[in-house]
């Protein structure tokens, strides 16, 4: 597979995507449980979507996150040349196998990195070159949901949730309360009885929902996750997807999810972004990907 | 081949000095920067100033007790114990207090803050500031910090009262000097080092500076060290052993440069 080869692939891919990729389940091969209770959460929120639109009008025609010919290297170079985007509205799944880099793409469009080539824009704005307190303000735009949470293990659940509200916010103390609240039932959480814990009290799947809860509550464009399903049982690993879906479904933010977990990736993604030795090998719906004659991506999904 | 690895140790050393200073100056610049983090000041303040308190009092007390007992028997040669306060005020205020106060809290501060800073670094919560729009730096680095310069003054003092008061005990037990005459010759020691601003005794300027400075020196040290905390637990570990040990060395060192500038500047 040469590198033209890859890029070619890339822009072909490229076209614009008109169907509504967040349908149900692709894979009909799954069994048990999981899927039955995939099912039944997704036809719930179809449901729900029926009687709900997005609250915000999506345009998806707007670029959100653009990563455009990227380079990184550290002592050896991690990405090189890498480009895809993501429009608004869509959730974008980056697949590769363990130690490829994945997670470093999401600190460059948190900008805790910056690229040696290449620009990240968020919104059309480039923001390679911000100074730290301008990087500071743009991170506002965004909520990350980190591989082991990152809860902040001296507050309680409530002052995890509330800290993006009481750095960033004037709102005084009951709107607060009330958006904690909501953000921790939107991630099935029962407030009353989480929020006085501490984040060491909680499991490894609500430790995640916490870590959800806090990445919404500024209410963010664009979601970024890392590994939300890493090292999670099947059970949780479904309904920590259905959240993702749940998520795009209802509040109609953009998301960028880094995983190798290529099950729960089909399952949410309107487009796929296959990273393997240090370039993208592929860029496009999973309908794509599954019809892909390239015999690296077929060895890839070989194990799915 | 080992000229190459010094290269890159000698690098890496600069380049990690570098960092610190850059630390430094930022910490101490947010000092006086909105948004102030009132509340993790005054935390920290209570960490590092009345959860050291316990350590201080009982180093204190037993290093005044043993420093009388000890230059009772010199002093005793030359018939001069009845000025045994003299030299402990001397010894206590100028020195042992606070280098006794610094290698304390180095040792449980500074090994606390480090842990807690690398844990942090390593489950990725430093990120997550960062992600939620907040500078590590402002709200972990500066309240550390500021708390330190105030507490450790503190707790130099409260060192420095307790040891003296150890030597009294050892003065009125063993040596049966009455205390009038052990404080009476504390008090002289103080005002015969001379005065700045004709008010402020030159021995205090010397036990209140060094403190100041240490109380820097431990928390930027560990700070630097948690915050670039790798590989994960056994990470932590490192960067706790390391601000203990650099910490107390510096503090040992600075101590007698800062001992000759403060007596070349204020003494007469």
């Amino acid at each position: 597979m040469t590198e033209e080869d890859d890029r070619r692939r890339v822009t072909e891919r490229r076209s614009p995507n008109e169907k509504d990729a967040t349908a149900m389940p692709r894979r009909a091969r799954d069994s048990g449980r999981v899927r039955a209770a995939i099912r039944t959460e997704l036809e719930e929120v179809a449901e729900q979507n029926e009687t709900k639109q997005p609250a915000a009008a999506r345009n998806p025609q707007n670029v959100v996150v653009a990563i455009d010919h990227v380079s990184l290297a550290f002592d050896e170079p991690i990405l090189e040349d890498i480009s895809f985007d993501a429009k608004e509205g869509e959730t974008v799944v980056v697949v590769g196998e363990s130690g490829t880099g994945k997670s470093t793409i999401l600190k460059l469009v948190l900008r805790l990195l910056v690229p040696d080539q290449g620009r990240v824009c968020i919104d059309g704005e480039d923001i390679t070159h911000l100074s730290f307190d301008e990087a500071l303000k743009v991170r506002q735009k965004m909520g990350m949901v980190f591989q082991g949470a990152a809860l902040f293990d001296s507050m309680t659940v409530y002052e995890n949730v509330a800290y993006p509200l009481r750095e960033h916010t004037t709102l005084g103390e009951d709107e607060i309360e009330a958006r904690v609240r909501e953000k921790l039932q939107f991630v099935d959480l029962d407030p009353d009885k989480v929020m006085d814990q501490l984040p060491s009290e909680l499991s490894g799947g609500m430790k995640k929902r916490v870590g959800i809860a806090r990445g919404l509550a500024n209410n963010p464009e664009i979601m970024l996750y890392d590994e939300p399903t890493s090292g999670l049982d099947p059970l949780t690993t479904a309904t920590i997807t259905y959240l993702i879906i749940k998520l795009q479904r209802e509040l109609g933010v953009t998301s960028l999810v880094v995983s190798h977990d290529i099950r729960s990736a089909f399952r949410m993604a309107s487009k796929i972004a296959l990273l393997a030795e240090k370039h993208i090998a592929f860029f496009g719906t999973p309908e794509e990907m599954t019809g892909s004659e390239d015999p690296y991506i077929r060895e890839f999904l070989g194990g799915f | 081949m080992i000229l190459e690895r010094f290269n890159a140790a000698a690098k890496r050393g600069v380049y990690s000095l570098q960092e610190f200073f850059v630390l430094s100056g930022k910490a101490l610049g947010f000092i006086f920067v909105k948004p102030f983090y009132t509340a993790d000041l005054f935390q920290q303040m209570d960490t590092i100033g009345v959860g050291s308190l316990g350590i201080v009092l009982l180093t204190g007390f037993f290093t005044g007790m043993v420093l009388a007992l000890q230059s009772s028997v010199q002093l005793q040669a030359f018939g001069a114990t009845d000025y045994i306060g003299s030299l402990i005020s001397a010894s206590m205020i100028r020195e042992l207090g606070p280098v006794l106060a610094g290698l304390m809290v180095a040792g449980r501060v500074g090994s606390g803050i480090a842990a807690q800073l690398g844990s942090m670094r390593v489950t990725e919560q430093i990120d997550a500031l960062n992600t939620l729009g907040t500078d590590p730096i402002k709200k972990l680095v500066t309240p550390r910090v500021l708390a330190a310069l105030i507490m450790l003054p503190v707790l130099t003092v409260i060192n420095d009262f307790v040891g003296i008061l150890g030597g009294n005990v050892i003065a009125k037990f063993y040596l049966g000097k009455p205390s009038a005459l052990y404080w009476r010759t504390v008090f002289e020691q103080m005002l015969t080092g001379g005065f700045t601003l004709r008010y402020i005794p030159n021995d205090f300027i010397q036990g209140l500076t060094k403190p100041f400075v240490f109380g820097g020196i431990i928390s930027l040290v560990a700070c630097h060290f948690g915050l670039k905390t790798t590989g994960g637990t056994e990470g932590v570990g490192v960067a706790t052993t390391r601000t203990v040990v650099t910490a107390s060395i510096l503090i040992l060192v600075v101590d007698y440069f800062l001992t000759q500038i403060l007596l070349a500047v204020f003494q007469p």
